[in-house]
C-alpha cells in the first residue's frame, strides 16, 4: 500500500487527471475567494472584493467609459504605444543584432554598448523620458522602445552567432556567396530564434509600457488601474490587472503561431519555450 | 597536445562571442566623448536636456556628500537594497522548496498551474496600485513587487534542474541503498544546483528591475525614488547619477552571483536553457 | 600491392606539399607536415589515420575551407579557388539547412549558381530518384533517419556535378547497419558514375572496401606515410560487404593498413 501512495506521488499524471487536478485547483480557488470574501469571511472587500464585484466591474468597463474613454479606446491606446515602440526597435534592433551576429567588426564595436546598457532597467528610463518628451505618448513610446531594443539586438546576435558553422562550410562549397549564406542559410535558419527574441521583447515592452502608463499617460491600461487604486475602486483595478494579463499571454500565443507560420520546419516549435 | 587542437582542426573556427577589451574600451570611449562634444559645443544640445559627463560626475560628488529629497544617494541605495534583499530573500526562500516540490512530486503541477499561468503574464510592475492599496507606501509594498517579480524564476528554473536530474542517478540511488531524503540532499540538489543558482540569478535581477518601476511610484526613499525627484525638479544629472548607479549596483549583483556560483558550485552547470 | 607517386599532368587534384599549423593559447600545433597526395581522375583514394592525426584538416583544406600554412591544391594543373561546387563536401554530421525540405536541400547548389527552374526540377528529380529519395522530396530533414539524412547531403554534394568529391567520415555518425548500407550504395555510386572522390575514414574495412586507393597518414603532425593501391578487378568489389570482409585478399590487405595504423597510435 505504502508503494502504491509513493508511486501515485512520483509519477506525472495522465492527461485527464491533469485536466482535472487543474479544475479542481480553479474551483478550490474561486471557492477560496468567494468564501473568504463573503460577508463576514474575514477579508475586506476593500482588501479584495468577491468574485461577483470583480465581474461587476468589468461590465461596468465595458459599458460605459471609464476616466474618458471606453476600455477599448484604453486598451487601443496602450496597443498603438507598445506596437510602435516594438516596432520601432525591432527596425533598428533585428538588422543591428543580425550584423553583429554575423560580422565580428561589428560586433566588437556595438556589443559593449548594450553590455552596458543593459544593467539599466527599462523603467528608470521612465523619468528621463518625460523630462525630456513630456507627459505623451511619445514618451512612452520612447521608454517602450528602450525596453524593447535591447532583447531584440541581443537575441538576434545570439541567434545568428550560434547558427552551426558547418551549415556555412556546407553553402560555401556548393558555391554560395556572403550574400546568399546570410540570406539563405543563416538567417532562415535563425529565424525561429529570431522569432523568439522578438517575442522576449514584445513581452519586454508590454511590461514597461503599462510601468510608462502609471506615470505618463492619460489614458491606456495602467492609467486606469493606477486611478482605480487611487479610488479604491478595486474591482476595477483587478479588471485592468487581468485585461493587462490576457493581452500579455496572447502577445506570446501569437509570437508562437508566428513561428509555426514562418518556420514550419522548426523543432523548437513542438518545445514552446 | 591532442585533446586541444582537435576540435577546432575540424571545423571552421570563429571568433568568441565577447569581442577584446580594446575594441569595448574605444566604443564607450568614442561615445562619452560624443557626449561630451554634443554638450561642449553651443548649440548642440542644451545643458538642461542633456548635462556634460561632468556634470554628473560633480552631481554624483554632490549626491553622494549631502541629502537630497531625505537621504544621500548612499542612503537611498541602501533603502533599495534593503527592500531587495527582503523581497528576494522571501522569494528564494519559497520558490526554491516549491520549485523541488513540484518536480519531485508530479501530482502537484497540475494543481499549481492554473494560479501560475493566471499570474505569469500580469506584468511584477502592474501589482503596484494593488500593493500600494494593501500596503500603502511602504518597505511591504516594495519588497512584495520584488517578490512577485522574483518568484517565478526561482520556481521554474528550481523545478527544470531538478527534474532534468537524469532517472539513471536515482536509480544507481536506490539500488546503492539511499532512502528519498538521502537521494535528494546528496544526488538530485547537487545536480540541480547550478540550474537552481541560476533561476536566483535571474530571480535577483528581475527583483532589481521591478524593484525601481515600484519606487518610481510610490515611496518617500530609494534609488527609483531618486530619479524620480530629479525629474520633478527637472535635473537631468540627478537622473543620470541615479540611472547609473542602479545599472552599475544591478550589474555588481550580478557579477558577485557569478563568482558565487563558480565559487560553490565548480562542477559543469546544467544544460537546461535557464527561464526568466 | 604497388605503392603510387603518381604526380604530374595526370592528376585531377594535386596536394602539395602542404603543412598547416594552429595557433592555440597553448602554443602552435603542428598539425600537417608536407603533405602531398595526388588523385587521377575517377580515383576513389581513401584516407584513413589515428585520429587527431590531421586527416579531417586535410580534407578542409582540400575543400577551400581552411588555407594551408605553406603548399597548395592544384585542380587539372591549376590552383584551386576559394571553396565551391567544384569540390563538393559530405560531412560527417550532415550539414543539412534544417529550414529546407529534402528537394530544396538537394537544389540549393543549383539556386546559388542561377540554374533556370525548369532545369533545376529536372535535375533534382534525376538526383532524387538516383540515390532512391523520391518519396522524401518534401520532407524536412529533421523528419528523416540519419542515414537518410547523409543519402540527401550526398545528392546534394552530386547534383552540381564537382570535379571532385571530398566526404569527411560520412558514416561516422551513422549506426552500424545504416552504416554498412550506405557503403555498398557508395560503392555502387562510384562503380557506376566513376566519380573523382577523397574520402576520410578511421575505419580500415571501410577504406579497403571502398577504396581504389588507400593512402595511411602518420599521427601528428599528419604525414602521408604510405599508399596502397588496390586492384579495380579485386574479387570483392561486386560483393556486399559482409562477404567481400572474408575474402582472403581484402583480409590480408586489412591486416597490412591496420599494421601500419597501429604502429602510429602506439608512436602517439
Amino acid at each position: 500500500m505504502a508503494t502504491r501512495v509513493r508511486s501515485f506521488w512520483r509519477t506525472p499524471p495522465g492527461k485527464i487527471a491533469w485536466l482535472a487536478i487543474c479544475l479542481g485547483s480553479i474551483v478550490v480557488l474561486l471557492g477560496a475567494w468567494w468564501y473568504l470574501t463573503r460577508p463576514g469571511g474575514g477579508i475586506s472587500p476593500l482588501f479584495l472584493p468577491p468574485p461577483d464585484e470583480v465581474l461587476d466591474a468589468f461590465v461596468r468597463l465595458l459599458s460605459r467609459p471609464y476616466l474618458g474613454s471606453t476600455l477599448g479606446q484604453h486598451i487601443a491606446a496602450s496597443l498603438e504605444v507598445v506596437m510602435t515602440g516594438w516596432l520601432a526597435a525591432g527596425l533598428v534592433g533585428l538588422p543591428l543584432g543580425i550584423a553583429m551576429g554575423w560580422w565580428r567588426k561589428a560586433r566588437w564595436v556595438a556589443f559593449p554598448i548594450f553590455q552596458v546598457l543593459r544593467p539599466v532597467p527599462p523603467l528608470a528610463w521612465i523619468p528621463l523620458a518625460i523630462v525630456w518628451l513630456g507627459i505623451g505618448e511619445s514618451a512612452r513610446v520612447f521608454v517602450v522602445f528602450i525596453a524593447a531594443i535591447v532583447p531584440w539586438v541581443m537575441n538576434s546576435m545570439q541567434a545568428v552567432y550560434s547558427i552551426d558553422a558547418l551549415l556555412v562550410s556546407a553553402a560555401l562549397t556548393l558555391g554560395a556567396n556572403d550574400r546568399q549564406i546570410l540570406t539563405r542559410v543563416v538567417c532562415r535558419t535563425a529565424l525561429p530564434t529570431l522569432v523568439a527574441g522578438a517575442r522576449i521583447s514584445l513581452g519586454n515592452a508590454w511590461t514597461t509600457l503599462v510601468a510608462a502608463e502609471l506615470l505618463a499617460a492619460t489614458s491606456g491600461l495602467g492609467y486606469i488601474a493606477l486611478n482605480a487604486s487611487r479610488t479604491l475602486e478595486i474591482g476595477i483595478l483587478l479588471v485592468a490587472m487581468a485585461i493587462i494579463g490576457v493581452l500579455g499571454a496572447l502577445f506570446s500565443v501569437i509570437m508562437q503561431l508566428v513561428t509555426r507560420i514562418v518556420a514550419p520546419w522548426s523543432r523548437a516549435n513542438a518545445e514552446g519555450a | 597536445m591532442t585533446t586541444i587542437a582537435a576540435p577546432m582542426a575540424s571545423r571552421p573556427r570563429r571568433a568568441p562571442l565577447s569581442p577584446p577589451l580594446v575594441y569595448g574600451a574605444a566604443a564607450i570611449a568614442f561615445l562619452l566623448v560624443l557626449w561630451f562634444a554634443a554638450t561642449a559645443i553651443p548649440g548642440v544640445v542644451s545643458n538642461k536636456v542633456l548635462p556634460s559627463p561632468f556634470d554628473v560626475v560633480e552631481r554624483f560628488a554632490t549626491l553622494a556628500a549631502d541629502t537630497f529629497s531625505g537621504s544621500t544617494l548612499f542612503g537611498h541605495a541602501a533603502a533599495s537594497l534593503t527592500r531587495w534583499l527582503i523581497g528576494v530573500t522571501v522569494a528564494v526562500g519559497l520558490g526554491v522548496p516549491l520549485g523541488v516540490l513540484l518536480a519531485w512530486l508530479p501530482p502537484l503541477r497540475p494543481a499549481v498551474t492554473p494560479v501560475f499561468e493566471l499570474f505569469r503574464y500580469i506584468p511584477p510592475f502592474a501589482w503596484v496600485p494593488i500593493a500600494v492599496l494593501w500596503y500603502g507606501a511602504s518597505t511591504t509594498t516594495q519588497a512584495m513587487i520584488v517578490f512577485i517579480a522574483a518568484f517565478p524564476a526561482c520556481v521554474i528554473n528550481t523545478q527544470l534542474g531538478v527534474a532534468q536530474v537524469d532517472s539513471i542517478l536515482l536509480r544507481a540511488a536506490k539500488t546503492l541503498g539511499a532512502g528519498a531524503a538521502t537521494t535528494l540532499s546528496r544526488v538530485v540538489l547537487p545536480v540541480a544546483a547550478p540550474a537552481i543558482f541560476t533561476g536566483i540569478r535571474i530571480a535577483f535581477s528581475n527583483g532589481w528591475m521591478a524593484l525601481v518601476g515600484a519606487e518610481l511610484v510610490v515611496g518617500k526613499q530609494g534609488l527609483g525614488f531618486l530619479i524620480s525627484q530629479g525629474q520633478i525638479n527637472d535635473s537631468v544629472s540627478t537622473i543620470l547619477v541615479g540611472m547609473i548607479t542602479i545599472g552599475a549596483l544591478g550589474a555588481l549583483i550580478d557579477v558577485v552571483l557569478q563568482r558565487v556560483q563558480r565559487l560553490l558550485l565548480p562542477w559543469k552547470s546544467a544544460t537546461t536553457r535557464p527561464v526568466a | 600491392m604497388t605503392t603510387t607517386k603518381a604526380h604530374g599532368p595526370t592528376a585531377k587534384m594535386d596536394i602539395r606539399g602542404v603543412s598547416k599549423t594552429f595557433d592555440t593559447r597553448a602554443g602552435a600545433v603542428h598539425a600537417l607536415d608536407r603533405c602531398d597526395l595526388a588523385i587521377r581522375e575517377g580515383e576513389f583514394v581513401v584516407v584513413v589515420g589515428p585520429s587527431g592525426c590531421g586527416k579531417s584538416t586535410l580534407m578542409m583544406i582540400a575543400a577551400g575551407l581552411e588555407a594551408p600554412s605553406t603548399g597548395q591544391i592544384l585542380v587539372d594543373g591549376k590552383p584551386a579557388g576559394p571553396a565551391g561546387p567544384q569540390r563538393t563536401v559530405v560531412f560527417q554530421r550532415f550539414a543539412l539547412f534544417p529550414s529546407e525540405t529534402v528537394a530544396q536541400n538537394i537544389a540549393f547548389g543549383l539556386r546559388v549558381a542561377g540554374v533556370d527552374r525548369a532545369e533545376r526540377a529536372r535535375r533534382v528529380t534525376e538526383q532524387l530518384e538516383f540515390m532512391r529519395l523520391s518519396q522524401f522530396r518534401d520532407a524536412y530533414p529533421h523528419e528523416l533517419s540519419g542515414g537518410m539524412q547523409q543519402r540527401v547531403a550526398i545528392a546534394r554534394a552530386l547534383v552540381v556535378r564537382p570535379e571532385i568529391l571530398l566526404m569527411d567520415e560520412p558514416f561516422g555518425a551513422l549506426d552500424a547497419q545504416t552504416r554498412t548500407v550506405l557503403q555498398e550504395e557508395v560503392a555502387r555510386l562510384s562503380r557506376e558514375m566513376n566519380y573523382t572522390v577523397m574520402f576520410i575514414t578511421h575505419s580500415v574495412e571501410e577504406a579497403v572496401y571502398l577504396g581504389d586507393r588507400v593512402v595511411v597518414m602518420s599521427s601528428r603532425p599528419g604525414r602521408i606515410k604510405k599508399e596502397i593501391a588496390i586492384p579495380r578487378d579485386a574479387g570483392w568489389r561486386r560483393l556486399d560487404i559482409e562477404e567481400a570482409s572474408s575474402e582472403p585478399g581484402f583480409i590480408e590487405l586489412k591486416r597490412e593498413i591496420w599494421a601500419l595504423i597501429r604502429t602510429e597510435i602506439v608512436r602517439q
